[in-house]
C-alpha cells in the first residue's frame, strides 16, 4: 500500500516555516527605531522602549494640542513657548487632550532599547505593531515565556530526551541560548537568567515553572535595573516531552550559530546559513500516549480501533524505530491523532 | 441511484479539528452517507476525499454518477477565537450591562475603561491590541453631571487613541448625543442602549459564516420542525454555545467565549484548572492533572482515550457548569430588568426541562456515547425528563449558515434522525430523602422491569435506541419534576446510554474533599463506563 493516503490523514506539525513573518506588539511611549523596507540583522535597535512609564498631565492653556501619537523627547517644547511652553518632564508620546483643557502623555526618564532577536526585513509598522520577515527558517514553538531574544546556541544536553539541570549552566554560557532537552525546571531557568543566558529552548516544561518564571520575569522588569531579554521557547506542550526529533536535527546543525526566539508567533529562528535537515516523507512522530516521542513509518490505514475507555479512533500502524539499535521495529497501531509528521 | 443524488459536503471548521458530512438525495430523501473528524493540522481535502472514497467503497453505484467529488458543492461554517472588545464607560455602573451583554454573546472583553477601573495608560495599551475588532462606548441617556464629564472625557481618550489605527470601529451605545471627537464619523456605529448593542456590533464586525450562529439557527429551525422545545449546548475550543427554543422560536442563547473546553486564561490560572479538575475521578497528582489539561488547550486532539477521555469529559463538563452558571445569571439579569432586553419569549418554563437536549462541538466528539449522556445530566440539571442527542457529525453548524431558513428546515427535516444521534433519556427528579427506598418501574414493548429507586444516585436502565419506553417513579417522599409528586410517568426513549434516572440534588452537590469527591464521581460515572476498556 502506498504511504501517501496514509500520510495524508496525519496531522501536519508546521515545525519547519520558511520565511515567517513575526510581530512586535507596540505599546504607548515606544518609539521605533527602523522603517518599513530596512534591513535588520539580529542585535540591531528596533524601539527605544520606556521603563516605567507613566501618564503626565499639564495645562493646556488655550493652546493647540499636539495630535494624539506626537512623540517628545525630554524638555521638548510641544506647544506654545516664551514663560509658559508645554513641555513635559521627560521623553514619550501624547496620548490625548481632555475637554477639560489638559494634555495627556505617557512618559518616562529611562528607556531600553528593544533589539532584534532575528534577521530580515521590515515589511509594516503602524501604531499597534512593527512586522518582520524572516531571512531562513524557523521552528514552531508550542508557547513562549519571556522576551524576544538571541544568542549563539549550545546544545547543553547529550539527547533530546536528556534534562537539564541547574548544575549544568555556568558562566560559559553567558549571552548563549540553550537547548535543554525534554524538561527544563525553575531553578535551572532561575540559573540560567542569573548567568546571563539569553534564552533556553526545551520540549516541554511543568506548568507550576511557567508562572513561577513569569512572575521573575515581572519582577525583573518592575526593578530598577534593566536586565537582558530573556525567553524560554516550549517546542511541544507541558510535562517532559522529548524535542521532536526534526526539531532536535535542525538545532543540533544549527549549533554555535546565532538564534533568535521570537515571542509572536513562538519561533525559533535559524540562521539563514544553517542547512535544515530534510525528513523522509513517511516518518512520523508520536505526540501522545504511551510511546509519546518515539518516531517511526507509517505503514498502512489500520482502521477503527477500539481504545482504553470505549473510544473508537481511526489508526494507522506504525513501524517504531527500535529502542536499542540494532533491532526490529516496533509494529503498533497508533491513533492518527495522536501522530504528527514534519511539514 | 446516481443521477439527482445531488451531493454535498458539510464542513464545520474549528480551530482545533474540522468535522466534515457528506450529504445526498437518496430515493426522494436527503441522507448523510458519511462523516468524519480530523485535527484542523489535517486540512480539508483529506477529510473530503476520505468521506467520498468511503460511500463508494460501501457501494458504487449510489454516488457513481455525481462526478468528481472535488466538484461537489460544499456547505461550511467556520468558529474561531471570540472576537475582542473594549468597553468603555464614564461609570462601572454605564458599562455593566454592556459588559454583561457583549459577555453573553461571545465577546472577548480584553479591557474595561472608567475612570473608577482603567488608567489612561492600561487604556492606551488596550486599545493598541492588534487584534481588537471593537471598542464599545457606555453613554446612558440622562447621566448626571459628574457621569456627563467623565464621558467627555473617556470619549477623547477612545477617539485619540482608536483614531491612531485605520480600521478600528467604535460602537456608541446610547445618547444619540454623546460624540467620538476627532474621530472619523463613518468609523461610527450606534445602538439605543445594551439591548442592541451586541446586533449592531454582530452587523460592525462581520463574522461570515460563523458556526455558533449557524448552530444557533439550526436549532431554532429543528424546534419548528419537531414542534418541540429544544436545547442546545455545544463546547468547542474556542467558546461554549447553549440555546433554547421553541416551536415559536428562539427562547434564549449564550454564547460565552469562557465556556471553551479549557479557556485561554487556564493556562495560567490554577484555579480554573483546579475548577476543571474538580469534574475528574482520577487520582493523578494535581500538579500532572493540571498540565495534561494544559496541553489539552494546546493540542486538544491527542490523547483522546483511556484517562484522557476521562479527563476531556471532567473540562467538558467544568465548561457546562460555566454555561449553566452564566445561563442563570443571565436569568437573574433580564428577571430584574437590568439588560431591559426585549423579551425573547422567555416564560419562567425554562426552569424544567426541555424535551429534547442536542449537544454537539468537539468535546463530545471522541468519548462514548454513555458518558455524555451522564455529563449532561450532571450539568445541565432540569427536573422532569428529557431525550438527549448528539449532533455527531457536526453538521448542524453548517447547515445553519444557509440563508434560506426554507432549505434549512426541508434538509433538516430528512436528516434529522440521521444527524442526531440518540443518547438517551434522562429523568431528573430529587427529593427522596437519604435511606428511603421507592421504585422504578419501566415498561416497554409489553415487558415490564421493576427496580428500586435510591436516594442521591444515578440509575441506569438498558434501553436501546429506537425502543419507547414508559417509566414509572414511585416514591414515598415528594419528587420534584418540574411539580411535587410521589408518584410520576414519562414517555422516555431508548439510546446508547439507556435511560437515565438521577435522584441526586439540582445543584449537584460534590463533596469538598477530593478522595471523598473522587468517589463519589466514580460511582455514577463508572456504569456509564462499563466494558470500555479494549
Amino acid at each position: 500500500m502506498s504511504a501517501t493516503p496514509v500520510l495524508d490523514r496525519i496531522p501536519l506539525r508546521s515545525a519547519r516555516l520558511s520565511e515567517p513573518s513575526v510581530r512586535l506588539a507596540l505599546r504607548p511611549g515606544d518609539v521605533p527605531l527602523v522603517e518599513p523596507g530596512d534591513r535588520v540583522a539580529p542585535g540591531d535597535p528596533l524601539l527605544r522602549r520606556p521603563r516605567h512609564p507613566q501618564v503626565g498631565e499639564q495645562a493646556l492653556h488655550g493652546m493647540t494640542a499636539p495630535q494624539p501619537g506626537t512623540r517628545f523627547g525630554e524638555g521638548m517644547t510641544l506647544a506654545g513657548g516664551g514663560r509658559h511652553p508645554l513641555r513635559f518632564d521627560g521623553a514619550g508620546e501624547v496620548l490625548y487632550a481632555t475637554p477639560g483643557g489638559r494634555l495627556r502623555a505617557v512618559i518616562s526618564r529611562h528607556h531600553a532599547i528593544v533589539e532584534s532577536p532575528v534577521a530580515g526585513t521590515v515589511v509594516s509598522l503602524d501604531a499597534c505593531a512593527l512586522d518582520i520577515r524572516v531571512d531562513g527558517v524557523a521552528i514552531q514553538g508550542a508557547m513562549v515565556v519571556g522576551e524576544p531574544s538571541f544568542g549563539p546556541l549550545i546544545i547543553a544536553v547529550d539527547s533530546a530526551e536528556a534534562e537539564l539541570h541547574a548544575q549544568g549552566i555556568d558562566v560559559r554560557h553567558a549571552g548563549a541560548v540553550l537547548v535543554a532537552g525534554s524538561r527544563v525546571d525553575v531553578e535551572s531557568l532561575t540559573r540560567a537568567r542569573a548567568m546571563g543566558v539569553r534564552g533556553v529552548i526545551a520540549g516541554g516544561v511543568i506548568g507550576g515553572d511557567v508562572l513561577a518564571l513569569r512572575a521573575s520575569i515581572d519582577r525583573q522588569e518592575a526593578s530598577v535595573h534593566a536586565s537582558p531579554a530573556f525567553a524560554l521557547v516550549v517546542l511541544d506542550g507541558y510535562g517532559k516531552r522529548p524535542i521532536p526529533r526534526d526539531a532536535w536535527d535542525a538545532l543540533t546543525l544549527a549549533a554555535g550559530e546565532t538564534v533568535g526566539l521570537t515571542v509572536t508567533p513562538p519561533l525559533v529562528v535559524l540562521p539563514r546559513g544553517a542547512t535544515h535537515a530534510e525528513s523522509e516523507p513517511d516518518r512520523v512522530r508520536v505526540a501522545a500516549g504511551p510511546h509519546l516521542g518515539r518516531i517511526g513509518r507509517a505503514v498502512e490505514l489500520a482502521g477503527s480501533r477500539r481504545q482504553a475507555a470505549g473510544v473508537y479512533q481511526d489508526c494507522v500502524r506504525v513501524a517504531l524505530d527500535p529502542l536499542v539499535s540494532p533491532g526490529p521495529p516496533d509494529l503498533v497501531d497508533v491513533p492518527i491523532a495522536d501522530l504528527e509528521r514534519d511539514g | 441511484m446516481t443521477s439527482g443524488a445531488h451531493p454535498f459536503f458539510t464542513l464545520d471548521i474549528g480551530s482545533a479539528t474540522v468535522g466534515g458530512g457528506l450529504v445526498a438525495r437518496i430515493e426522494g430523501r436527503w441522507r448523510l452517507l458519511a462523516s468524519a473528524a480530523v485535527p484542523a493540522g489535517v486540512g480539508v481535502e483529506p477529510l473530503l476525499r476520505r468521506l467520498a472514497e468511503g460511500v463508494a467503497a460501501a457501494d458504487a453505484n449510489l454516488l457513481g454518477g455525481a462526478g468528481d467529488w472535488r466538484e461537489w458543492a460544499r456547505v461550511e461554517s467556520r468558529t474561531g477565537p471570540p472576537p475582542r472588545v473594549v468597553v468603555a464607560g464614564p461609570s462601572d455602573r454605564a458599562v455593566e450591562p454592556l459588559l454583561h451583554a457583549f459577555a453573553t454573546d461571545g465577546w472577548q472583553t480584553t479591557a474595561t475603561v472608567t475612570p473608577e477601573r482603567a488608567a489612561a495608560l492600561d487604556a492606551a495599551v488596550a486599545l493598541r491590541d492588534p487584534d481588537l475588532a471593537l471598542v464599545v462606548v457606555a453613554a446612558p441617556e440622562g447621566a448626571g453631571g459628574r457621569e456627563r464629564e467623565a464621558l467627555l472625557d473617556v470619549a477623547a481618550l477612545i477617539g485619540a487613541m482608536a483614531g491612531l489605527r485605520e480600521d478600528l470601529p467604535v460602537l456608541v451605545a446610547g445618547s444619540a448625543a454623546a460624540s467620538i471627537p476627532d474621530f472619523p464619523p463613518e468609523r461610527i456605529v450606534r445602538a439605543h442602549g445594551p439591548a442592541d448593542a451586541v446586533a449592531v456590533a454582530r452587523e460592525a464586525v462581520p463574522r461570515p459564516c460563523e458556526g455558533r450562529e449557524g448552530f444557533i439557527r439550526s436549532i431554532v429551525s429543528l424546534a419548528a420542525i419537531l414542534d418541540l422545545r429544544i436545547e442546545g449546548v455545544d463546547v468547542g475550543f474556542d467558546a461554549g454555545t447553549r440555546v433554547l427554543a421553541g416551536p415559536d422560536g428562539l427562547m434564549r442563547r449564550l454564547v460565552l467565549a469562557d465556556a471553551a473546553l479549557v479557556p485561554p486564561g487556564a493556562l495560567e490560572d490554577q484555579r480554573m484548572l483546579d475548577a476543571i479538575a474538580r469534574w475528574s475521578p482520577l487520582a493523578d497528582d494535581a500538579y500532572a492533572v493540571r498540565d495534561r489539561l494544559r496541553n489539552l488547550r494546546i493540542a486538544p486532539w491527542r490523547d483522546a482515550a483511556g484517562d484522557g477521555a476521562r479527563l476531556r469529559l471532567a473540562a467538558a463538563r467544568a465548561a457546562l457548569d460555566r454555561l449553566q452558571e452564566a445561563w442563570q445569571d443571565d436569568a437573574r439579569e433580564r428577571g430584574r430588568g437590568f439588560l431591559r432586553l426585549p423579551d425573547r419569549g422567555a416564560t419562567g418554563e425554562e426552569d424544567v426541562s426541555p424535551d429534547l437536549v442536542i449537544a454537539s462541538g468537539g468535546a463530545f466528539a471522541a468519548p462514548p456515547g454513555p458518558a455524555v449522556a451522564l455529563a449532561l445530566v450532571d450539568t445541565l440539571r432540569r427536573p422532569g425528563a428529557v431525550a438527549l442527542t448528539l449532533d455527531h457529525a457536526r453538521i448542524l453548524g453548517p447547515l445553519g449558515v444557509l440563508d434560506d431558513e426554507s432549505d434549512r428546515r426541508r434538509l433538516l427535516a430528512d436528516l434529522v434522525d440521521d444527524v442526531l444521534l440518540p443518547l438517551g433519556s434522562a429523568i431528573v427528579a430529587p427529593g427522596l430523602r437519604p435511606a428511603r427506598r421507592g421504585s422504578l418501574r419501566v415498561t416497554a414493548d409489553g415487558a415490564t422491569t421493576t427496580l428500586p429507586l435510591t436516594s442521591g444516585a444515578v440509575q441506569v436502565v438498558d434501553l436501546p435506541p429506537g425502543l419507547a419506553a414508559t417509566a414509572e417513579l414511585d416514591s414515598p417522599d415528594d419528587l420534584y419534576v418540574g411539580a411535587r409528586a410521589r408518584r410520576v410517568a414519562f414517555s422516555v426513549t431508548g439510546g446508547l446510554g439507556g435511560l437515565l434516572v438521577d435522584t441526586r440534588d439540582i445543584p449537584l452537590r460534590l463533596p469538598e474533599r477530593p478522595e471523598r469527591r473522587r468517589e463519589y464521581l466514580d460511582a455514577w460515572q463508572r456504569p456509564l463506563w462499563t466494558n470500555a476498556e479494549p
